[in-house]
């Protein structure tokens, strides 16, 4: 026989409504299953995309913008607030958007202990042409060797072979969407058309996937000599410098650093992305109301099973008071009773949350569209288990707690008198 | 026979207010000796059943005093009083209110588990013996709701009986059985009077059964007369 009577009176009741108590643990089950399986979704699409962005993106890029709005030479002379200039139809300056000794302020930060790797890059728009069709897209311009430092472009080679763009004068390698809108293959010649009218013949030395969608369709890397005769400039002329740290984590900080240190703008890759993380947030909050809603509607159930257990088992209740069973104990009989459908259905719940991403994730997706990816990622840390299960049983704390306090203030003589 | 009180009241009143104000007790002064066994008998809405459920600590809505083995009932928590119910009160009611998925030795233990004053082991011996006296020893291992009424009536003796308490209520104890197992029930607070001492409060309105007792309490319009 149990020592603790409590604990068996909290099954008896459980097992005298089966298919109730089924019921209200499998509304647990699923809402943690759910949980699992949503939050692992969410947050593993986000950590790739976090991952493919960092490498893509670099953790801080050093580069000059055009001065726009700037004041008009009337303005600096006359800077009397009393005074009233106008001019009209003011043009931006005709400034390059260079980094002036972008080469020594290169060979400043690969000294930097905390930089892991350092690429100059000169970028435009261009447009492509193989025969008729003609895309326009842009071109960088980089020193590979550096680039795949920073980015692993090697990885991302579907076809060729990165070196090439050192090695053979006018190599090119193209996104692979880009590849495809082309019609191009590798070892094609295409040819390459600045805004400055300057055209180029190229061959294709590699295809490159980086799986950021819209990148692999527009982009291509090419030589940044190529890139500064493309764009008619000198030797010198780099637009951005892309850094990796050892500590991507140190982004922000070390930009503003570097900002001071060299007077160009700096933006780190958690600013360049802002907009997408704060997609991400309200991505997170949707998810996370979704799976609370869910168990709180399985704290209904819950609720819902002891206030019927309670009014069957009013007999019950009024004989253990009367034998000298306190407030609490019959307390504890109702809280037991919703903790063990918590504990059981959140355990499935565990369960069934981890088979859901198991399957999901063995299934080939093949998704293209802001990413691309072939399989779904899940993150299945131990946090989110924990997290669910935990959350899962202060929702049945809860949803018993009512019913339990009920239970606790019946009145046993006016059951007893009524019998 | 000893003549120490197990319980003394002093003005007890009791009043409902809901739905109209009617006073169901009116100073009642009574006395309830060791080893005493007494009916309370009255006609229906005489206030028997009220007065015994303020005696047993089950309704505290009262003004007055009661007395309950030297203690003052109405200075006690709900808690003290829950302890009080447990080790010195049995109850047998009109139904037997046994909890009906568990066996009889389980209900009778039921008392002596909150009270956790003995083993396990203990426990189960001491229900064995109660339910030898009562004649169920055979019927221990089976479930509350397996049994016949009369049989049930025992087995809330046994839970009754279990802890030794000072003083048993009894509830129309005999109010839902037929007169063979009526005089069976009588048969049994009978002898636990005669070999154990025991108190024994009952209400009835089976006038033949009080009859029987050592004393009869005449309850009329609340008052004792």
């Amino acid at each position: 026989m149990n020592k603790n009577p409590l604990f068996k009176i909290a099954l008896t009741h459980l097992f005298s409504k089966k298919r109730q108590t089924i019921v209200a643990m499998l509304g647990v089950t699923f809402g943690i299953a759910i949980f699992i399986f949503q939050a692992g979704l969410m947050s593993g699409f986000q950590d790739f995309f976090i991952q493919e962005t960092v490498n893509t993106t670099a953790n801080i890029r050093i580069y000059n913008e055009a001065e726009k709005n700037r004041a008009s030479i009337l303005d600096k002379m006359n800077p009397d607030p009393h005074h009233w200039n106008a001019v009209q139809n003011q043009k931006p300056k005709d400034e390059k958007t260079k980094i002036k000794n972008g080469y020594q302020i290169i060979s400043v930060l690969e000294k930097d202990p905390r930089v892991a790797g350092v690429s100059p890059f000169l970028g435009s728009q261009a447009i492509f042409k193989v025969g008729i069709s003609q895309i326009a897209g842009r071109v960088s311009g980089v020193d590979i060797i550096k680039e795949n430092i920073l980015f692993d472009v090697a990885k991302n080679m579907r076809q060729g072979d990165i070196t090439k763009l050192e090695t053979i004068p006018n190599g090119i390698i193209l996104g692979d969407g880009l590849a495809d809108l082309l019609g191009a293959k590798l070892n094609d010649n295409i040819s390459v058309v600045s805004p400055l009218g300057v055209n180029l013949d190229m061959k294709i030395v590699g295809i490159n996937h980086s799986g950021l969608t819209d990148v692999d369709k527009s982009r291509a890397y090419i030589n940044i000599r190529n890139a500064q005769k493309l764009l008619q400039v000198d030797g010198e002329y780099v637009t951005d410098i892309n850094i990796k740290l050892k500590d991507f984590e140190r982004s922000e900080e070390l930009a503003k650093l570097y900002h001071t240190k060299f007077g160009f703008r700096t933006i780190d890759w958690k600013e360049a992305n802002a907009s997408v993380f704060s997609v991400f947030k309200i991505q997170n909050m949707v998810t996370y109301l979704i799976i609370v809603s869910i168990l709180v509607v399985s704290g209904f159930g819950i609720f819902n099973i002891l206030m019927m257990i309670i009014y069957e088992k009013m007999p019950d209740i009024a004989i253990l008071k009367a034998i000298g069973y306190k407030d609490r104990d019959i307390k504890i009989i109702f809280l037991t009773e919703s903790l063990v459908i918590g504990i059981c259905g959140g355990l499935l719940g565990l369960l069934v949350g981890f088979l859901m991403q198991k399957i999901v994730g063995g299934i080939r997706m093949d998704i293209k569209g802001f990413v691309s990816m072939e399989y779904l990622h899940f993150n299945s840390t131990p946090a989110f288990y924990l997290f669910a299960f935990v959350f899962g049983l202060i929702t049945t704390a809860v949803a018993g707690y009512l019913p339990a306090r009920k239970a606790a203030k019946v009145d046993a003589i006016d059951i007893i008198r009524s019998k | 026979m000893s003549t120490t009180s197990i319980i003394k009241t002093k003005d007890l009143n009791k009043s409902f207010h809901d739905p109209v104000e009617f006073q169901a007790l009116k100073n009642i002064n009574v006395q309830i000796n060791q080893g005493e066994f007494v009916s309370i008998v009255g006609s229906s809405g005489s206030g028997k059943s009220t007065l015994l459920y303020v005696l047993s600590t089950l309704d505290t809505d009262y003004t007055g005093h009661i007395y309950f083995d030297g203690d003052d009932l109405s200075l006690k928590t709900k808690n003290e009083l829950a302890e009080i119910r447990n080790e010195k009160i049995g109850f047998v009611f009109q139904f037997h209110y046994l909890l009906p998925e568990f066996t009889v030795l389980e209900n009778v233990c039921l008392p002596a588990n909150k009270l956790a004053k003995f083993s396990e082991e203990e426990i189960k011996e001491r229900a064995y013996k109660k339910l030898d006296l009562l004649g169920l020893r055979d019927q221990a291992l089976k479930k509350a709701n397996k049994l016949s009424g009369g049989q049930q009536q025992r087995v809330a003796i046994a839970r009754a009986l279990i802890n030794d308490p000072k003083i048993i209520f009894g509830d129309e104890p005999t109010g839902n059985l037929d007169s063979k197992n009526s005089q069976n029930v009588f048969e049994i607070f009978k002898e636990l009077k005669e070999q154990f001492n025991q108190s024994i409060v009952v209400v009835t309105h089976d006038m033949n059964f009080a009859n029987k007792t050592d004393r009869i309490i005449t309850l009329s319009d609340g008052e004792v007369v």
